[in-house]
């Protein structure tokens, strides 16, 4: 039986670089998936490209590339990357220099843009549609508007595939989804489309994508797992071992660090899931709820019995806003004492504030040690502690508030209760908000095209 | 019966999608999964985070794994982008929800220790 392997090099950017060199060198694999884009980066990449149109891509695909290609190369080794983010022109024009730097040329770019939705937003909303936040429910984009900073459909598979047929050796994406980085080298490979005779194989690919997307997340990072992780400090990333009927083995590097049992991967399955049995992604819905795991070896799961439904006619449209700005601090107080010092420098921030007239949306003190992160899921135990921590944080809409709350906490460091210390300030950073919502497919244009390097 | 915290019955890994952070909840046995299933209900959920979710919980089932999706609405102060938590993520979430206390049978809580002990051993 025909059998696609598939690695997955990167989760986010400024992941580790080895482990997906370790996989190219001795992965066995056929396809490498490289996902850098997080919610926040494209708005990010935006502002990068805005600045100067030639930036606006991820620069970590540069030394990536010439870490990498060297290796795919005479391996023939495809790998996808969304690197390109704002900018996959200008990221394949730079990759196109590292190919004949290296002398590595012939080599075909498959270049895919057109999830940037900013340009045609209004005509988009003139035809009817209305941009409602998934996360609020506010019906349109209306009282937003002036702030839009970005807005990317997060695409699927069809451009990916249609380079693979163009036999392109490496593609460079925009906001493709983390998913259909996998999805797609799997489709063309196992020749499924989106008719009804391979829904339930897209699902499986849509679901064991999901599973080996998040790099070093399924194979003993983030892991209830931790203590039996193997060398976790030389992890190997996950491999997908993936048959026609769209089973899988979940595997990893050989002789590479790290773990993958049922339980990691189950940690991944849910993680970052909202409905399990509608995981929606744009080249199908996945229904965990069938899925069947067993372990088939040392770091070897194997998935089975995966379903779902046809792709959704929407795609998830991810708009930025600019939406004031944030400020923070911190100070850290040794005992005797440590935590009515933390009280005593609260009340003494509030009072100052008040002073100051300063106006915040929102403003949190967290007492490092104590409830940064358990909230008021506890309550605070007046008992001895060696040290406490006070971190402050306010959301202005002016630079200028939330620069008091950087300034107030510095204050600290020579008002504040005996021993209060302290590290660097950190700076004000200007808030991008995230309105989630869904756009209609037919409306997104994306679009691809073949880079030849000769 | 004996009261226990969730970490004794089960693991929990918790991420972001904006506004809403999920946890999923792991039995460490098929006897826990059901237990769980039964006493974990959205309200007592809700009521356990106190002020940190404002909005809905939901609780999807996934027997086929013996794992629970806890869906928390409004629970990362607006998101990642634009959050006062230190946490912008909700990582802690999971972790936070394994200090839950619960009420079980000595005889499951007994099964799930046994069960940890292997699975954390690597020996399984």
């Amino acid at each position: 039986m025909k059998k696609v392997r598939i690695g997955s090099g990167s989760a986010f950017w400024g992941d580790l670089l080895e482990p997906a060199v370790e996989m190219a060198e001795r992965g066995d694999v056929q396809y490498i998936g490289f996902d850098h884009l997080a919610e926040l980066t494209m708005a990010l990449l935006n502002r990068m490209k805005l600045k100067n149109p030639k930036m606006g891509y991820i620069p970590d695909i540069i030394p990536w590339m010439k870490k990498l290609l060297p290796i795919t190369k005479p391996k023939q080794i495809k790998m996808i990357t969304n690197a390109g983010g704002a900018n996959p022109l200008q990221a394949a024009l730079e990759v196109k220099n590292v190919v004949n730097d290296l002398g590595l040329a012939p080599m075909k770019i498959g270049v895919i843009s057109g999830d940037d939705v900013l340009p045609y937003l209004d005509e988009i909303r003139r035809q009817g549609v209305k941009f409602t936040n998934m996360d609020t429910g506010e019906e349109d984009i209306d009282r937003v508007r002036e702030d839009i900073v970005a807005a990317n459909a997060y695409t699927g598979a069809d451009e990916i595939i249609a380079e693979l047929k163009n036999d392109a050796d490496l593609i460079i994406t925009g906001r493709v989804s983390d998913n259909a980085l996998y999805v797609g080298p799997l489709m063309y490979e196992f020749g499924w489309d989106y008719t009804d005779a391979y829904v339930n194989q897209i699902a499986a690919a849509v679901t064991i994508g999901h599973i080996i997307e998040c790099s070093a997340c399924v194979t003993g990072g983030m892991s209830n797992m931790w203590r039996i992780s193997e060398r976790p400090w030389k992890i190997g990333f996950p491999i997908l071992e993936v048959f026609e009927n769209g089973d899988a083995i979940v595997t990893k590097t050989p002789n590479s660090g790290g773990i993958v049992n049922t339980w990691t991967v189950k940690e991944h399955l849910l993680y970052e899931v909202i409905d399990p049995h509608n995981y929606l992604m744009p080249d199908g819905i996945a229904d965990f709820s069938t899925i069947k795991l067993e372990e088939s070896g040392r770091n070897r799961v194997k998935v089975s019995n995966m379903s779902g439904k046809k792709r959704p006619d929407t795609l998830k449209l991810c708009i930025g806003y600019r939406d004031g700005y944030i400020g923070e601090g911190m100070v850290l107080f040794p005992a005797p004492d440590a935590l009515e010092k933390a009280r005593f420098s609260e009340k003494w921030l509030r009072e100052r504030f008040k002073l100051l007239g300063v106006e915040f949306e929102e403003l949190r003190i967290d007492y490092i040690g104590v409830n940064t992160l358990h909230g008021e899921a506890v309550e605070i135990e007046d008992k001895h502690y060696n040290e406490v921590g006070m971190r402050v944080a306010g959301k202005a809409k002016t630079r200028q508030a939330a620069e008091a709350v950087r300034r107030e906490a510095t204050h600290l460091w020579t008002q504040g209760p005996i021993g209060s210390s302290f590290g660097t300030p950190m700076n004000v950073r200007p808030v991008i908000r995230l309105w989630p919502t869904l756009v209609p497919r037919d409306a997104v244009r994306t679009k691809s095209q073949l880079m030849e390097v000769k | 019966m004996k009261m226990v915290q969730l970490k004794e019955l089960a693991y929990a890994r918790s991420g972001d999608k904006g506004d809403v952070c999920n946890v999923g909840i792991m039995a460490k046995t098929k006897n826990v999964y059901e237990f769980l299933l039964k006493s974990l209900t959205p309200e007592k959920i809700k009521a356990y985070y106190k002020g940190m979710v404002k909005g809905d919980v939901e609780i999807y089932p996934l027997p086929n794994i013996d794992s629970l999706q806890i869906v928390l609405r409004q629970s990362l102060g607006g998101g990642a982008t634009c959050t006062l938590r230190f946490d912008q993520t909700g990582k802690s979430m999971g972790p936070v929800l394994l200090g839950m206390v619960v009420e079980a049978d000595d005889a499951l809580i007994d099964e799930a220790v046994n069960a940890a002990a292997t699975i954390e051993n690597g020996t399984y």
